[in-house]
C-alpha cells in the first residue's frame, strides 16, 4: 500500500455561510463551515478545501473567521482559497489556520506571486486552482470566477505553474461544472499527464462512479466535491467504502 | 551585587489542575520560529493530555520541560530564526529535555539541508535530502510501518504527509518507515527526540493516538 487517493469534500463560502451554486449562480445557503468541516472529518474525509466565492475584503475577514473557529476542530489538512493575492494575503490565511493556500486570478495576472509564496511559505503550501473551459481540440484558462477569458492554453499554465514550484493543482472543468455528469475525464488526464506535481479533479461530480472513473482513467491524485456531501445524497463514507470495493488505493 | 539565579521552581498557573489525585498536566513548549499555524498543534495536545504553550522568544526554551518544533516550513528560512539559539537548543536537547520535531520541524535537527545548502542545528546526524523531481512533492496519506511505542493503540496506518524532502540520517534513528516508490523514513528516534515527517495534528484519529503516546511518554519521564 501506497500513498491513497484523497477525497476533499469542498465548501463553497459566501458571507460566513456554506453555499452550493450551479455554475455560479443561484447561490444556496447549506450550513455553516465549521460543522461541515467536522461533519467530513468524521465520515473520513482525507482533506477539506474552503472556497470564498465573493472573495471580496469585506468577506474575506468573514472567511478568515470562520477558517479560525473551523481549526479548533478539524484535525485534518484545511486549504483556504478566493481572493488570495499577495504574500501577505497567503500569510493572514495560514494565520487564520488554513495548512495550504490556494490562488487564481492573481497568479494568472502576476505569475511571480506563485515563486514568491512557494519561497516564503514553502511548496506543499502553495495550491494554484486553474478553471479550465474547452475550446475546440484544447482549453482556455478562465479566471474571476469564470468571467473572464484569459486565452492561455491550460497545459502550458499547467506546466508554468509547476515550473514556478505550486506544490499542487485543482483543476476545475467549468464545462462540467454543475452537472453531475461527472469529471471532464479528458482535461484531467491531459493536464496529470502534463505535470508530475498532484492534480485534483473538480467539476461534474454526481456519485462514487465518477470519483472511479477519474481515478482509473486519470492521473489525478485526488477528487474534489461538493453537492453530492451537502445534500446528503452520499456520505464521505459511503464513497470511500464503493472505491475501495473496487480496489482503489483508499484511506 | 546580588547573584542572578536561574528560577528553577515553576509556578502553578491558573491552568493547572489541584484536584487531589489529579497530577498536573505537563508542559509542552510549541517553538514558534516561523510562519507555522500553531492552533492545531497546540489544539492536538491539549486533547492528548498535555498543557501546551507557545513559546515565541527562544531563549525561554532554555526552561522548557518539553519542547515540539511544528512543522510546515522551509528549512532555511526556519534556521534564520532559530540562527542565534542554535546552541541553546542544541544544549538542551542533549541534556535530555524531550522533544518532537514535526516534519521541518524535525528536519532541522539535522546537521545540513542538501538543498539549500544551510547548517541544521546537528544533533542528528546526517542531512535532509530532495525527493526526484517527479516524485515531488509527496502529499497526501500514506501509511507508517512501526512498532515503536508511540504507535501503541493507533487504528489505522495511515498518516498526513506534505513534503519534497525527507531524513537521511548517517545514524541509527529510524523507527517507522513509510513506502513512496520505495521506502523513506518518516519517524526518527535519538533517545529523548522523536521526529515525524507526516503532520499529527493533520492525521486525524491516528494522529490523535500518536500524541497522547508521546504525552504519555512525557508524563512518565517528568
Amino acid at each position: 500500500m501506497a500513498l491513497t487517493k484523497r477525497i476533499i469534500p469542498c465548501l463553497d463560502v459566501s458571507d460566513g455561510h456554506v453555499v452550493k451554486g450551479v455554475k455560479f449562480e443561484n447561490l444556496e445557503g447549506v450550513g455553516y463551515p465549521p460543522d461541515l468541516a467536522q461533519r467530513y472529518e468524521s465520515q473520513g474525509a482525507d482533506e477539506i478545501v474552503f472556497l470564498d466565492i465573493t472573495a471580496s475584503i469585506e468577506a474575506r475577514q468573514t472567511l478568515f473567521e470562520s477558517v479560525e473557529k473551523t481549526v479548533e476542530k478539524l484535525f485534518i489538512p484545511l486549504t483556504v482559497g478566493g481572493g488570495i493575492r499577495s504574500v501577505e494575503d497567503m500569510r493572514a490565511a495560514l494565520k487564520a489556520g488554513a495548512d495550504k493556500v490556494s490562488i487564481s486570478s492573481a497568479a494568472v495576472q502576476s505569475p511571480d506571486l506563485i515563486d514568491d509564496c512557494v519561497n516564503t511559505f514553502g511548496r506543499q503550501r502553495m495550491m494554484v486552482a486553474i478553471d479550465a473551459k474547452r475550446e475546440g481540440d484544447s482549453w482556455i484558462v478562465y479566471t474571476q470566477g469564470g468571467r473572464k477569458n484569459t486565452g492561455i492554453d491550460v497545459i502550458s499554465w499547467a506546466t508554468e505553474v509547476q515550473d514556478r514550484g505550486a506544490g499542487e493543482i485543482l483543476l476545475t472543468s467549468m464545462d462540467a461544472d454543475g452537472t453531475t455528469n461527472g469529471y471532464d475525464l479528458e482535461l484531467t488526464d491531459s493536464v496529470s499527464e502534463a505535470v508530475s506535481i498532484p492534480v485534483i479533479a473538480s467539476g461534474g461530480c454526481g456519485g462514487p462512479e465518477h470519483m472511479y472513473d477519474v481515478f482509473q482513467q486519470t492521473g489525478a491524485s485526488a477528487a474534489l466535491a461538493a453537492s453530492i456531501f451537502h445534500y446528503g445524497a452520499w456520505t464521505v463514507s459511503q464513497v470511500k467504502d464503493y472505491l475501495r470495493d473496487k480496489g482503489v488505493a483508499i484511506r | 551585587m546580588a547573584r542572578m539565579i536561574r528560577r528553577s521552581v515553576k509556578y502553578p498557573d491558573s491552568t493547572d489542575s489541584y484536584r487531589i489525585g489529579q497530577r498536573p498536566k505537563v508542559r509542552v513548549s510549541i517553538a514558534d520560529y516561523g510562519v507555522g499555524n500553531l492552533h492545531s498543534i497546540h489544539k492536538a495536545l491539549e486533547i492528548a493530555g498535555a498543557r501546551p504553550v507557545i513559546e515565541s522568544n527562544m531563549r525561554n526554551l532554555m526552561d522548557a520541560d518539553a519542547i515540539v518544533f511544528p512543522g510546515a516550513g522551509i528549512f532555511n528560512n526556519a534556521m534564520k530564526s532559530l540562527d542565534h539559539y542554535r546552541d541553546i537548543i542544541f544544549d538542551r536537547l542533549n541534556a535530555g529535555t524531550p522533544c518532537l520535531g514535526i516534519g521541518t520541524g524535525a528536519q532541522i535537527l539535522f546537521e545540513t539541508d542538501e538543498y539549500s545548502g544551510t547548517t541544521g542545528i546537528g544533533l542528528i546526524k546526517g542531512s535532509i535530502t530532495q525527493f526526484p523531481i517527479g516524485k515531488n512533492p509527496h502529499m497526501g496519506w500514506n501509511v507508517v510501518k512501526s512498532d515503536n511505542r508511540m504507535f501503541e493503540g493507533v487504528k489505522s496506518p495511515f498518516f498526513y504527509f506534505a513534503h519534497s524532502q525527507y531524513y537521511s540520517p548517517k545514524e541509527d534513528v529510524v523507527i517507522g518507515t513509510t513506502d513512496y516508490m520505495g521506502e523513506f523514513p518518516s519517524v526518527i528516534r535519538k533517545k529523548n527526540v522523536f521526529g515525524t515527517q507526516f503532520y499529527p495534528e493533520k492525521s486525524s484519529a491516528s494522529g490523535a493516538m500518536f500524541l497522547r503516546n508521546f504525552v504519555k511518554y512525557l508524563e512518565e519521564k517528568l
